[in-house]
């Protein structure tokens, strides 16, 4: 048993209250109890930890451990520099957590958008008298006074009501108001009609309700609630880059333990042991990949933003790629929602009856007609306009309008008649014109017209009423009945809003017939479907019609081919969680007469099932499914306030179409993130030989530490972040959603960056410095001091051979078995403009006092340079003739 | 497994006399002997007196009325020791009382009346939280429970014989947290695959709940457990959750959270927190 069950005495003795309401001391203890009635974010992890949890994870501990080790090291022996490398080493740690908090971070304020929904002040009675209180001191008991433009405040059991009718848009989502009553019903508390819940608008009328739930405990608490506690967890990229991260860690802290080891046992002292140990790590963590992630993810964020998709969370513009559902509205984003009439049906066909038919359609309508513009409901706009083509301008003076609510279905006017007009005008006979669903109106009426004949409505005459209803439903139309009833004077037109809802004027009425609405589906979505089945994606229509209207539609764009599974609604409150699991996993599946509430439990069910989930919507109630989704996408024309904060992404023109675009994007983005990963971690091996050559060769160390570093955050950057800006390919959305297990950084990825780049760029590293060393007159065995000229030329021409042949892997790293050729050597002209800064920066790394300075350069030659650019070419080749080996081996014979 | 004689603490408070009412219901399902009982504290003002008075018989009316052996006790001095003095003397089996808003805004409800009578009292006690008084008689009962429970009997009976008396079907929920590897991450298992792992005691809670012929329904879900729960409440719309008193120390709860103190502060519906005392 529920509140609404109960009588107004019952619902009085159960709350402890009376008709004069609470008495002062009474209200004040009960607040105490139950504190306020106000909306609250669900406590949760603070920016400042959340951004100081950015120092604590793998990666960040290693690098502590690396600037530790410097500065430890610049403490027992002073004046080496170590201690700018330690600072350097903090510098870094420091700007992979910004970056990275910059991708998780998104700007939530759902919920203060949601409190916008509540009312400020609030009339009720206490100790017998009305007064206007703050709404935040509403309590359990309260009696609250509701009149027309009324917020209403908290979850409230009517006890008196006249003509009340409340907008339920923030909880059900529909936009048509309902007709309140005090009488108790016996349906479930969230449908009831004698509840009015906090959030929603008094349209009409008044009436008194004593509150029972406020705060959070109300419905629409539990919107709040559900909005600011579920989260998504993390999007794939973050969890691959975590995986990613402990990958690095973990090599290199085995492959610094064992060198260290290795160096201990062939007789390194401690201290060059202690260099090797800080040169390691560094040596081996991509510095530069966090940044360059999130650089490339704002980026792929900003090519969506022009397709019309605009990105909340940066994570999201990747986690788009990977979806593999998209479960989407139906009315404004498949179809255009704007609705045309497309079939009229009347029993006999004759022109008469349907004039009479479109003058109901004109009279029981409320779209106005402002300077040209229709304004109104889409389906009224559309009735009006074939109704105006159809009979011309009509004038009438509305006495009386029982509106459309989703419960009676149908909507009635009352107007003086044309014929009175015409008579001595001492009698006026009115006419009520209804329209509604035909499960509605068909039971009210009695006759029918045919011919200009008003005849008695048999059986025959109903199944073939409905038949030609279900045809046209078929067709994917809306479709509504028209019916209308001369009243004499002595009628009265009273209005009852009890559960007796036939009123008076609504009996015995005369069918007229049918009309046939449609809300064209938009051009491009057809097309965008096909993609998706192209690229295994699976779309489930979410929609509020029903489901012959759903199958319709969806047959129509495409979006169904065979048999799908169609569930309604209420057959979907029924289904426990593994039936629902069941159907879900059928190829085709659609849900109509659906409200927002259900999405998040598809959403949440797909999710458990390892689907990664897209979602859309619009409304209030549509929030906590968008905060659930993996990609929760808001519309951003017709989308509420709320929707837009809750959501990931927004899309700027409502359409579908471009939510396959912006999959398309994510898709391109991962691939690009693949492509610099490979191009950054080639370089991780040209930087740890030459440690190991110096621990194992006891030759003296070709590359220093902060060398590394300006490879890894300065030369290295841009050309990433040219690699990410890679168009999309075709083959793109062929493919199928990649697997959950499929690695971002996979043993095939590691082995061509670490086995085969890396290698090329290492030899060329080291014979730079080798190079170097010899020319200068240096003989194997021969230490020289960290500042002596030729070191520093060598270790410079190591480094610059590093660059050079990074300039060429970036070309090599554009595609990972097609041929740079085929591709298009220029196609993406940000790589040349990569390669120019890297180039920039290495002269003034080389040339400038400066950049000698700082990283330990010194100036060399152009002989040097010349030496070294062959290995370009061998790098650039080698990596052609392995792509065509790839691309034979798979090619089919 | 029975419970022979139910005490409901009864206050000046609303929230009490609701929980007294949760009280009668099991003590109708149970068979049981109700005691209301209201202790006066020192210093307690006339209006309060009058108060609790009024609920007292209104309760006894209420307990009259639905046919239970019912015996109204009215105390002064201080609730948890009166209290703890009748349920030695009378021998009750559970002790209903309800949690004021104050009590969950103190951390670890430390120096409350709830938290004296669960550590204090000889026999099992049931703290009620009152949020929503729209839901009467609930239809929907969300049990939470963690991996290792103990008086899985005990605390079978009691939610059975709620659930019995309201008409209501009981959903087992385990949140736990997620498998993690670590070079892996975290994994995902479906529902199917958690259902595989289903601790022991969940297993023996759900059998016991069927003995009793009640309609149950099991969901196992990887997160945070108090968020879980209260998400699992909000978005299927509980109506009650019955769970288990927290059995963290203060130095576990500081360092690792009190989920049950969490629940009790952001819960949607109506609470129950057992500290069951019967011996399986």
């Amino acid at each position: 048993m529920k509140i609404n069950n109960l009588t107004k005495d019952e619902v009085l003795r159960h709350l402890l209250t009376s008709e004069s309401g609470l008495t002062e001391e009474e209200a004040k203890k009960r607040f105490l109890e139950f504190g306020p009635n106000e909306i609250r974010e669900v406590r949760k992890t603070s920016l400042s930890i959340r951004f100081l949890k950015q120092f604590t994870h793998f990666l960040a501990i290693l690098l502590w451990i690396g600037a530790g080790l410097a500065f430890l090291s610049e403490y027992l022996h002073p004046g080496e520099g170590m201690r700018t490398l330690g600072l350097a080493i903090a510098g870094v740690i420091f700007i992979n957590a910004v970056f990275t908090f910059i991708q998780e971070y998104k700007a939530e304020k759902s919920i203060e958008k949601l409190r916008l929904l509540l009312p400020f002040q609030v009339k009720v009675i206490r100790e017998g008298r009305e007064k206007e209180i703050p709404a935040r001191e509403i309590v359990p008991g309260d009696l609250i006074i509701l009149s027309e433009g009324d917020k209403v405040p908290a979850d409230a059991r009517l006890i008196d009501a006249t003509y009340l009718m409340v907008n339920n848009a923030p909880l059900t989502g529909e936009s048509e108001p309902v007709f309140l009553n005090h009488e108790p019903g016996e349906e479930e508390l969230i449908a009831s009609r004698n509840i009015a819940f906090a959030g929603t608008t008094v349209v009409s009328g008044s009436g008194k309700a004593i509150a029972f739930a406020t705060g959070m405990r109300t419905e629409f608490g539990h919107i709040a609630h559900l909005t600011s506690a579920v989260e998504a967890g993390l999007s794939p990229l973050q969890k691959e880059i975590i995986k990613v991260t402990r990958i690095i860690a973990f090599l290199a802290t085995t492959t610094g333990v064992v060198f260290f080891v290795i160096g201990h046992l062939i007789g390194r002292g401690f201290w060059e042991n202690f260099i090797f140990a800080v040169g390691i790590i560094v040596a081996n963590v991509p510095e530069g990949l966090l940044p360059t992630v999130t650089l490339s993810l704002a980026m792929g964020s900003q090519r969506m933003a022009r397709k019309m998709a605009l990105i909340k969370t940066l994570t999201s513009v990747e986690t788009l790629g990977s979806v593999t559902v998209i479960c989407t509205d139906k009315t404004g984003t498949l179809t255009q929602n704007r609705m045309e009439v497309k079939k009229i049906w009347t029993v006999d066909s004759q022109q008469s009856t349907v004039n009479s038919l479109m003058k109901i359609a004109y009279l029981c309508n409320n779209t106005r007609l402002i300077d040209g513009q229709y304004k109104g409901d889409p389906t009224e706009i559309a009735l009006l306009k074939a109704a105006r083509e159809a009979v011309g301008d009509l004038k009438a003076e509305r006495v009386l309008e029982i509106p459309f609510d989703s419960e009676r279905k149908r909507m009635t006017v009352v107007q003086p008649s044309a014929v009175s007009r015409q008579q001595s005008g001492e009698e006026t006979i009115y006419t009520a014109f209804t329209k509604g669903a035909l499960e509605s109106v068909l039971p009210l009426c009695s006759h029918i017209l045919i011919n200009g004949q008003e005849i008695p409505l048999d059986e025959g005459r109903k199944k073939e009423t409905m038949g030609a209803y279900h045809s046209l439903m078929d067709t994917g139309l809306r479709v509504l009945s028209f019916a209308y009833k001369e009243i004499e004077k002595s009628s009265k037109f009273k209005v009852q809003s009890s559960k007796n809802k036939d009123t008076v004027l609504e009996k015995d009425m005369i069918f007229v017939g049918l009309i046939g609405l449609e809300d064209p589906p938009r051009p491009e979505v057809p097309e965008a479907l096909k993609r998706c089945h192209e690229a295994g994606i699976k779309v489930i229509m979410i929609t509020g019609d029903g489901s012959r209207t759903a199958l319709a539609i969806a047959r129509e764009i495409g979006l169904v081919k065979g048999n799908p599974v169609v569930i309604e609604g209420h057959e979907f409150e029924r289904m426990g969680d593994r039936e629902l699991q069941e159907k879900l996993s059928q190829k085709e599946i659609i849900f109509a007469r659906m409200t927002p509430r259900h999405k998040m439990r598809v959403v949440s069910i797909l999710k458990e099932e390892g689907e990664r989930v897209a979602v859309t919507g619009d409304g209030v109630n549509d929030a906590p499914a968008l905060k659930k989704a993996d990609i929760g996408i808001a519309m951003g024309i017709s989308g509420t306030d709320v929707a837009k904060e809750a959501a990931d992404m927004i899309l700027l023109d409502d359409n579908f179409a471009t939510i396959v675009n912006a999959v398309e994007e994510g898709r391109a983005v991962y691939e690009n993130i693949r492509k610099f990963i490979s191009y950054i971690f080639s370089s991780n091996i040209p930087e740890i030989v030459p440690y190991l050559a110096y621990v194992l060769f006891r030759i003296p160390l070709p590359l220093t530490i902060m060398q590394i570093l300006a490879v890894d955050l300065g030369t290295d950057m841009l050309p990433a972040l040219a690699l990410g800006a890679e168009k999309p390919t075709q083959e793109v959305m062929r493919q199928p959603p990649r697997s959950p297990e499929e690695r971002l950084l996979n043993l095939k990825l590691l082995s061509r960056a670490y086995l085969f780049l890396g290698p090329i760029e290492a030899a060329a590293g080291l014979f730079g410095f080798f190079y170097v060393l010899n020319t200068g007159g240096w003989k194997w065995g021969e230490m020289l001091a960290a500042n002596h000229p030729l070191y520093m030329q060598a270790t410079t021409a190591c480094l610059t051979a590093i660059i050079v042949t990074q300039a060429a892997n970036i070309f090599a790293c554009r595609s990972f078995r097609e041929s740079v050729f085929r591709i298009g050597f220029f196609s993406n002209k940000l790589i040349f403009i990569g390669i120019a800064s890297e180039l920039v920066l290495q002269l003034f790394i080389v040339y400038h006092p400066w950049g000698n300075e700082i990283f330990s350069t010194y100036p060399i030659s152009i002989n040097i340079w010349l030496a070294l650019i062959p290995f370009a070419f061998i790098l650039f080749a080698a990596e052609e003739m392995r792509k065509w080996v790839s691309r034979k081996k798979i090619r089919p014979r | 497994m029975t419970y022979k004689k139910i005490l409901s603490a009864v206050n000046e408070h609303l929230n009490a006399e609701i929980s007294a009412r949760y009280a009668m219901s099991l003590a109708r399902a149970c068979g049981a002997r109700f005691y209301l009982c209201f202790v006066a504290e020192k210093g307690m003002s006339r209006a309060g007196l009058d108060r609790a008075e009024d609920a007292m018989k209104r309760l006894f009316n209420a307990a009259l009325a639905m046919n239970l052996q019912v015996e109204s006790i009215t105390e002064t001095g201080d609730p948890v020791q009166e209290i703890d003095k009748i349920v030695r003397q009378e021998k009750i089996d559970i002790v209903f009382a309800s949690t004021r808003r104050e009590d969950i805004k103190k951390r670890f409800y430390a120096g409350t009346i709830a938290r004296g009578l669960s550590l204090k009292l000889p026999c099992s006690v049931a703290l009620v939280r009152v949020v929503h008084m729209g839901k009467i008689q609930p239809r929907k009962i969300l049990v939470p429970l963690k991996a290792r429970i103990d008086h899985i009997a005990e605390r079978a009976y009691l939610t059975s014989k709620i659930a019995q008396d309201f008409g209501a079907k009981v959903f087992v929920f385990h949140a736990t947290k997620p498998m993690t590897r670590f070079f892996h991450g975290e994994i995902h298992l479906t529902p199917a695959q958690w259902e595989k792992r289903l601790p022991g005691d969940i297993s023996d809670f759900i059998g016991h709940i069927r003995k009793y012929k009640i309609e149950i329904e099991g969901r196992f879900s990887p997160g945070a457990t108090a968020r879980s729960i209260t998400i699992e409440a909000a978005a299927k719309r509980h109506d009650l959750i019955i769970m288990g008193a927290s059995q963290r120390n203060l130095l576990s709860a500081v360092l690792k959270g009190n989920p049950v103190e969490d629940v009790l502060r952001t819960t949607p519906c109506d609470l129950i927190i057992l500290s069951p005392r019967h011996e399986d």
